[in-house]
């Protein structure tokens, strides 16, 4: 029970990073990205293959980073003229294409079956991983990027890409520039996902094309919006949340001896139902964007 | 050749007719109903049922094609009337919500295995060294022939052209008398008709299986943006430029291009070519290939 515990608590962590990093995107920018989870693949990928040609666990990171950050730009760069509708959709088909190189290369991902047998970043006297420290130097990832978050959010740079959410033609005359912004936000957003990635190939110590399908970016959007839209703890909540619906399933499934396919529809159908509630309920979330005054 | 063109016909006309509804009543709620796909897997499975039942195929199909128009005027009433309030992206992320509820129900009913329908196995027709299936060819009649029915709905009749006025301004439409929520209700239901449509001639062509919906999601989306949301016609024509290159792509010899021959693309990237397609024609129109509205900043 207590491993059980412990795997939740560090799954929700490291989707508690891609859940912020959405949010900066999402939440404070406005922008609807749809293939986020591309940059979290990429993170996986890139320490995946890093390490399985015997580099160190924090140069994969770093490598990941750079990699996701390239794709943020391409991808920012690809809606500097696009309405946000077609923008969403344009990010689903770059990370679709992501996931079809990733699903054919062979010599680079191992193709449908993935790389497994990716190191365990601390190993305990019996060779197996050592979860408590793993699931330790998560939050701590996670504490970094809340505070990130939060100092980004609340400063210059916060005010500019909410201004930009809310009224870019405003925003535009009193000086920002847009298409930096969007790079920006985009930009880093993808750096803290595919620490997340990383973080991902590591604890599960298997990278497949499955991380990078569309139903993932889903999920996370499910644990911004359940969480809260534009408020970073409600994003942390929404993680928590979602990750435990996720993981209390499998056990209803063996307590009421209830087929895969059955428990598959009640995790779907869960999570789906909770969205739309919230949606219907409370569009801001659990946690709504705080609004500050004027004064 | 005659296969190439049979090949892209078919193709086009499962995207089309749901790429098609999807587009138009987009022109009229503003915004990207992501659940729409899963209509067509919804349809599908409906005819699936019906048929079971004991109705002949073409009865169960009007069954299932009148049911999913009712899910979806349904749906668009109870639920993204709603959400439409909170802006279109909340809108956009409620039909990813219902598209996710819709494959659950479908999922615990049916289970994850694929099913075919038992309208009995027809000889195929042969013409030259063109194999082609009767089932086939009813599939592209369907699609061919709905689409053009939509065409003369829309430019020929009373209610196509409130329908048209209702889009391009609601408020004067209303203003002359136009019922909007009967316009919509009854456009919503069309779409949800056609895309029923659609899902079940791709099962017939293929199989049916849950996964149906989500596997059309980025095809059918390429056509409709290529087309210009919202302009049903250009994702007609966006159908089928998409089903054009995915078959094109891999029935080129790029041999050329090394200096040998038989270097084909992978079957595995088929899917590839159209998200290709799409990236790069956003990136020279941002509107769509067939966009005529005028935009000021």
């Amino acid at each position: 029970m207590y491993s059980f515990l412990l795997h939740v608590a560090t799954l929700s962590c490291i989707y508690a990073l891609f859940g912020l990093a959405l949010n900066l995107q999402a939440g404070f920018a406005g922008l609807l990205n749809f293939g986020f989870v591309a940059f979290a693949g990429v993170g996986a990928y890139a320490s995946a293959i890093t390490s399985s040609h015997g580099y160190p666990a924090p140069i994969g990171i770093l490598f990941g980073v750079v990699a996701a950050m390239v794709v943020g730009f391409f991808m920012a760069r690809l809606g500097r003229n696009l309405a946000s509708d077609y923008w969403a959709i344009a990010t689903l088909a770059v990370a679709e294409l992501i996931r079809t190189v990733a699903l054919n290369e062979n010599w680079l991902t191992g193709g449908a079956q993935g790389i497994s047998g990716v190191p365990a970043l601390f190993r305990s006297a019996s060779g197996v991983q050592n979860d408590p420290a793993f699931f330790l130097l998560a939050l701590a990832m996670v504490a970094i990027a809340l505070f990130a978050c939060v100092r980004l959010s609340r400063g210059r740079f916060g005010r500019a890409i909410r201004l930009m959410r809310e009224e870019p033609a405003l925003a535009t005359s009193l000086g920002y520039q847009l298409v930096p912004l969007k790079v920006k936000a985009t930009v880093t957003s993808a750096a803290i996902a595919s620490v997340g990635g990383s973080l991902l190939a590591h604890y599960m110590s298997f990278v497949g094309p499955d991380y990078m399908l569309a139903s993932e970016t889903f999920v996370i959007w499910t644990m911004v919006m359940i969480g809260g839209l534009g408020n970073n703890f409600g994003v942390v909540l929404g993680a928590l949340l979602v990750e435990a619906i996720y993981s209390a399933v499998p056990f209803a499934k063996d307590y009421l001896n209830i087929s895969s396919d059955i428990a598959g529809a009640v995790r779907l159908g869960t999570i789906g139902v909770v969205l739309l509630g919230c949606l219907l309920v409370r569009p801001g979330g659990l946690l709504p964007e705080k609004i500050r005054s004027a004064t | 050749m005659l296969q190439f063109i049979v090949d892209v016909l078919i193709r086009t006309s499962d995207i089309m007719l749901v790429a098609v509804g999807l587009s138009v009543v987009y022109s009229l709620v503003k915004f990207p109903n992501i659940a729409h796909v899963q209509y067509a897997m919804l349809g599908a499975f409906g005819t699936l049922a019906l048929n079971r039942t004991g109705l002949p195929f073409s009865l169960a199909l009007i069954g299932a094609c009148i049911a999913t128009g009712v899910v979806a005027v349904l749906l668009n009433v109870l639920v993204f009337k709603r959400l439409l309030r909170s802006g279109s992206s909340i809108a956009m992320i409620g039909s990813l919500a219902i598209s996710m509820i819709l494959i659950a129900v479908v999922l615990g009913i049916a289970g994850s295995r694929p099913f075919r329908y038992s309208s009995g196995l027809s000889s195929p027709i042969t013409l030259g060294s063109t194999i082609i299936s009767v089932d086939q060819i009813t599939s592209i009649a369907c699609g061919f022939g709905c689409v053009a029915l939509l065409a003369v709905l829309l430019f020929k009749t009373g209610v196509g052209r409130s329908m048209r006025a209702m889009s391009s301004n609601p408020a004067l439409a209303a203003a002359t008398g136009v019922d909007g929520a009967r316009v919509v209700n009854g456009i919503t239901f069309l779409s949800g008709a056609l895309a029923a449509l659609g899902g079940t001639m791709l099962g017939l062509t293929e199989s049916v299986h849950v996964g149906l919906g989500t596997n059309l999601l980025l095809p059918v989306f390429a056509a409709a943006i290529l087309g210009g949301l919202g302009n049903p016609l250009g994702a007609a024509a966006g159908a089928l430029l998409i089903s054009v290159s995915e078959t094109l792509v891999t029935n080129l010899d790029f041999g050329w291009l090394f200096g040998t021959t038989d270097v084909y693309v992978p079957v595995t990237y088929i899917s590839a070519a159209s998200f290709v397609i799409l990236l790069v024609a956003l990136l020279f129109r941002p509107y769509g290939i067939f966009d005529r509205e005028v935009r000021r900043v």
